[in-house]
């Protein structure tokens, strides 16, 4: 059983012109300890695979056309509302991208850290290291205990006197720490990045992808990273998979991928990565040719 | 914090002169009066001017607002002709009547108010936002006298289940006075019977200011809580599986509030100044009917006197929005 | 990797008329504001003709009839009789002139006094527009309603001296948003160049800036006269405002109170009136809103 198979996935997404099919027929396998890497130009559908995994979408303006996405074994689009909200921090974390605007400006972060760690803990109290019967206040105190240790392990520094401060008073790299470590501490099973260093700076952007990657080693869980950087794909991650218009154009290890591509969008997307020998003028954008014979 | 309020309530200070100072031009500049009034169409001149000096008006102006200002800061706020009390001890007897209407009404649209938007924002377009929506464009425009009249033809004259005006059965005497607010004062006497008689009085006044302030507090609310909403912080925390209700009535709630406040705020001086319409269709005795039986009969010193303490009570009010502005977005800091 | 030309698209029309039917398009899209439309213009059309409309024109003017006091509503007077036995349906009609004509006019002086002075404040700057400011400020700290109240009792009855009391109260408001929006538009280009050529202060206001700020005007302005509206019934309510024979709404409910509830028509017809008239125009300010500041939609 993989940690998470998603089959012949279609999406349409009703906007003010109508219902248009967003996925066409989405098919992807994640297992523990791999880091999929999820490319594509945009608008092709990556971010809305990724929540659909822990069914974000609204309905309307989603729906949801055929197909199936199973979590260790279960369709999470056949869930209940209140078993997804068991799975959701649990044991799917997801983290987005600009780190300014995904922290709750009124409250301090360790206020926001402790209520997904009590929620976590009420899916499962071994989360915060509690047994079946312990008291509120209990599970207050070890939320916060744990909230504190996380946040020292994303290098959050003297982290017990940083939770009670306020999202506008950390930096933007110390902001995606933070997120990170709000996503990590219910210890998912799988974690979903959408674009996690995009709106940071390239020097910041190379220390939270190491902290994901350590992070994800050392609990052994899976990952889907969205990104556009194939350089990224490169470095971090064992697997990719190459979107375009809605549909998973090749996707598998990410030596065989960008090694010998097969298809002729992802070589396209190759060449669009400037290299330490790509010569001036060499650089190339994808033409609008290419997007016709390749859809 | 503390030095800020201290700035700010110091600050209140030149204001305040400036207003006295505005008011005592506009009343003298005005036309009128009220010692003709007072002693009568068969007065003689000889009483009128007696009058005059017993109310301190034969002397020049800037001596009259001089002695007016000393006076006000030693309690001494002037005359009633009419009542023929002097208008401080007057407001001190009307005022807790009229805090108490005031506080009940913001508290009824500040309680229904923002539930109900951030609960139409969140079934935004069904049939409950319409509804609602529908209601309180109507209570936005209703007059808040014409209301009154209806919920006393309503409740007191058909249904016959609330008093149909006044604050306290005459025959009966008030809860023992410990702050005036005959609610709080039964509470304090543990008086339960006290309680629903002075509740039963409060409710239509309190609910006939409260309707437009609640639409106003509502929409507004709607339509910030509609905003936050869409903001990404949102977003994560559904995506981390914290329950809708916590993040609506915690995590959002907070964020919306920040708008919906200074609209309170300004309500506080409408919901002041509209009791001389509500207080005088509910025969209710405090500062509006007060100032209303003072202008009728051009009586100017109570009147200065009542717009002096609702100009106060509104800078106060301001001043708390201000600092509650500070709870509910972190990045104010006072300086 | 081809360029198309971008095509021009050919104007048919101007860029004025274009505007002007994308903005009434807008407009039309809210029914509310074009049943608050339907209801203004109905009120401007009844004010206008009521002397020549109205059922019993004599009690409109004083005239009483004693011998039909406090009928219900019925064929021969749809909202009844009061205690003077004067036909409310008459008298709810005529009255519709004083509400809609002291609103206008109150809107209409605190705009011109409020446009003067927070363009003056605005364009000067430094101490005069601190004087300004302060006093405008000073005033918005008083509740409007009793300092009316108190100007138009000592100014005494007639429609003239209620209009000034309540202007008296309602210019500061437009003070401020004049004064905010000259503020702004003072550092635009086409405004420091005009300076730069030497065109004089009155001339740079009246025709570079106050033209462009028109339409945070209106919409206040539509807004305010359901409130102006509502403010003059106030005074009247109160016992303050115009002398007894005209018919005012205001005045009218004060008159019914002391019949209810058994005359409850006495008071339910002007009431109504007040309510639907300021309901009215708040419901074309919203639809203007709308039309003329677009981002300001919710
Ligand atoms: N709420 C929505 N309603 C309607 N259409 C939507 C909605 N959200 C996304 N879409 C459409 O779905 C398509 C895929 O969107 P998605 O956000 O998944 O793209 P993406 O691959 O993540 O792009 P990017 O790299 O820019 O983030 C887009 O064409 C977009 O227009
Ligand atoms: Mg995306």
């Amino acid at each position: 059983m993989a940690l998470l198979d998603i089959k012949n996935l279609n999406l349409a997404m009703r906007s003010y012109e109508g219902e248009t099919q967003i996925l066409h027929g989405i098919d992807l396998k994640i297992e523990r300890g791999e880091i999929w890497g999820m490319v594509g130009e945009t608008g092709s559908g990556k971010s809305l695979t990724g929540l659909s995994v822990s069914r974000l979408i609204a309905s309307p303006p989603g729906r949801y056309l055929a197909g199936s996405i199973e979590f260790q074994g279960r369709d999470v689009l056949k869930a209940t509302d209140k078993e997804m909200r068991m799975l959701r921090g649990r044991h799917i974390g997801m983290i987005f991208q600009d780190p300014t605007t995904n922290l709750n400006p009124a409250f301090r972060i360790g206020t926001q850290l402790v209520d997904v760690a009590l929620h976590a803990g009420h899916a499962d109290p071994s989360v915060l290291g509690l047994g079946a019967g312990a008291s509120r206040g209990d599970f207050k105190k070890a939320a916060k205990r744990v909230a504190v240790e996380m946040l020292e392990k994303v290098g959050i520094p003297k982290a017990a006197d940083r939770i009670d401060d306020y999202p506008h008073q950390f930096s933007g790299g110390m902001r995606q720490r933070v997120l990170i470590a709000m996503a990590m501490i219910g210890k998912p099973d799988l974690l979903i990045a959408d674009e996690p260093t995009t709106a940071l700076d390239v020097s910041v952007q190379a220390q939270i992808l190491r902290l994901i990657h350590d992070l994800v080693a050392e609990r052994n869980i899976g990952v889907l990273l969205i990104t556009h950087n194939l350089g990224i794909v490169a470095q971090i991650c064992s697997h990719v998979a190459v979107m375009f218009r809605g549909r998973i154009l090749e996707a598998g290890k990410v030596n065989d991928v960008l090694k010998r591509p097969s298809h002729s969008y992802t070589q396209a997307l190759l060449n669009s990565v400037p290299t330490v020998h790509t010569k001036r003028g060499e650089l190339m954008g994808l033409s609008g040719a290419m997007r016709e014979t390749s859809a | 914090m503390l030095l800020y309020i201290l700035r700010r309530l110091v600050l209140l200070v030149p204001i305040l002169l400036g207003l006295t100072l505005l008011l005592f031009i506009v009343a003298r500049i005005l036309p009128g009066d009220p010692v003709g009034l007072a002693a009568g169409p068969n007065a003689t001149p000889e009483l009128i001017a007696q009058m005059k000096r017993e109310f301190g008006l034969d002397q020049p102006l800037p001596l009259q607002y001089w002695n007016y200002l000393t006076g006000l800061v030693s309690g001494d706020w002037g005359m009633s002709v009419f009542t023929r009390r002097p208008v401080f001890a007057d407001i001190l007897e009307y005022l807790p009547a009229t805090i108490e209407l005031v506080f009940a009404s913001l508290f009824i649209a500040v309680v229904v108010g923002i539930p109900l938007g951030l609960l139409t924002a969140v079934y935004k377009n069904g049939p409950l936002d319409y509804a609602t929506r529908t209601v309180a464009l109507g209570g936005i425009a209703m007059p808040r006298f014409f209301l009154g009249l209806l919920l006393q033809m309503a409740f007191a004259a058909w249904l016959d289940i609330l008093p149909l005006s006044g604050r306290y059965p005459l025959i009966e005497s008030p809860p023992d006075h410990v702050t005036g607010l005959y609610t709080i004062d039964a509470l304090i006497a543990g008086d339960w019977s006290a309680f629903q008689i002075a509740l039963s009085h409060l409710a239509l006044p309190a609910i006939a200011m409260a309707l437009s302030p609640l639409a106003t507090i509502m929409r507004m609310m709607r339509s910030s809580t509609i905003e936050v909403l869409q903001q990404d912080y949102v977003m994560t925390e559904r995506a981390l599986g914290l329950s809708n209700r916590l993040i609506l009535f915690k995590y959002v709630l907070k964020n919306a509030m920040t708008s919906t406040l200074t609209v309170i705020g300004l309500y506080v001086s409408w919901l002041l100044g509209g009791t001389v319409l509500v207080e005088t269709v509910f025969d209710w005795p405090g500062l509006g009917l007060y100032a209303t039986q003072a202008i009728l009969t051009q009586d100017f010193m109570p009147v200065i006197g009542v717009t002096l303490v609702i100009a106060i009570i509104y800078l106060v009010a301001m001043l708390v929005v201000d600092l509650l502005y500070g709870v509910f977005n972190p990045k104010v800091r006072y300086a | 990797m081809t360029m198309t030309p971008i095509a021009i698209p050919k104007r048919t029309q101007s860029a004025r008329l274009e505007n002007w039917s994308r903005a009434f398009y807008r407009f039309r899209q809210s029914w509310l504001s074009i049943v608050g439309l339907a209801i203004v213009v109905l009120l401007v059309v009844i004010a206008i003709f009521a002397p020549w409309i109205v059922p019993y024109p004599e009690h409109v003017v004083g005239g009483t009839n004693t011998g039909a006091r406090f009928q219900p509503p019925s064929a021969n007077a749809w909202f009844g009789t009061n205690a003077l036995g004067q036909d409310m349906f008459s008298l709810v009609l005529v009255g519709s002139q004083v509400s809609l004509f002291s609103g206008l006019a109150v809107v209409f002086i605190a705009i011109v006094v409020g446009t003067a002075v927070g363009a003056i404040a605005g364009y000067f700057g430094g101490w005069v527009d601190e004087v300004l400011m302060r006093i405008t400020d000073l005033l918005l700290t008083i509740p409007s309603l009793i300092l009316a109240m108190a100007v138009a009792a000592a100014l005494g009855t007639g429609v003239w001296n209620m209009i000034i009391a309540i202007s008296i109260t309602w210019w500061p408001a437009y003070a401020r948003l004049v004064r905010g929006e000259v503020i702004v538009k003072k550092e635009e280009q086409f405004v420091v160049a005009a300076h730069a050529l030497g065109a004089n202060w009155l001339r740079i206001l009246g025709k570079h800036i106050l033209p462009n700020i028109v339409s945070p005007i209106v919409i206040k302005a539509s807004l305010d006269m359901g409130f102006a509206i509502l403010t003059v019934a106030s005074l009247g309510f109160v016992g303050i405002g115009v002398k007894p024979p005209t018919p005012e709404w205001g005045t009218l409910l004060s008159g019914a109170r002391s019949y209810m509830p058994d005359y409850w028509w006495t008071a339910v017809a002007p009431g109504i009136a007040i309510f639907l008239a300021v309901l009215a125009f708040n419901l074309l300010g919203d639809g203007l809103r709308d039309v003329l500041d677009p981002k300001a939609r919710r």
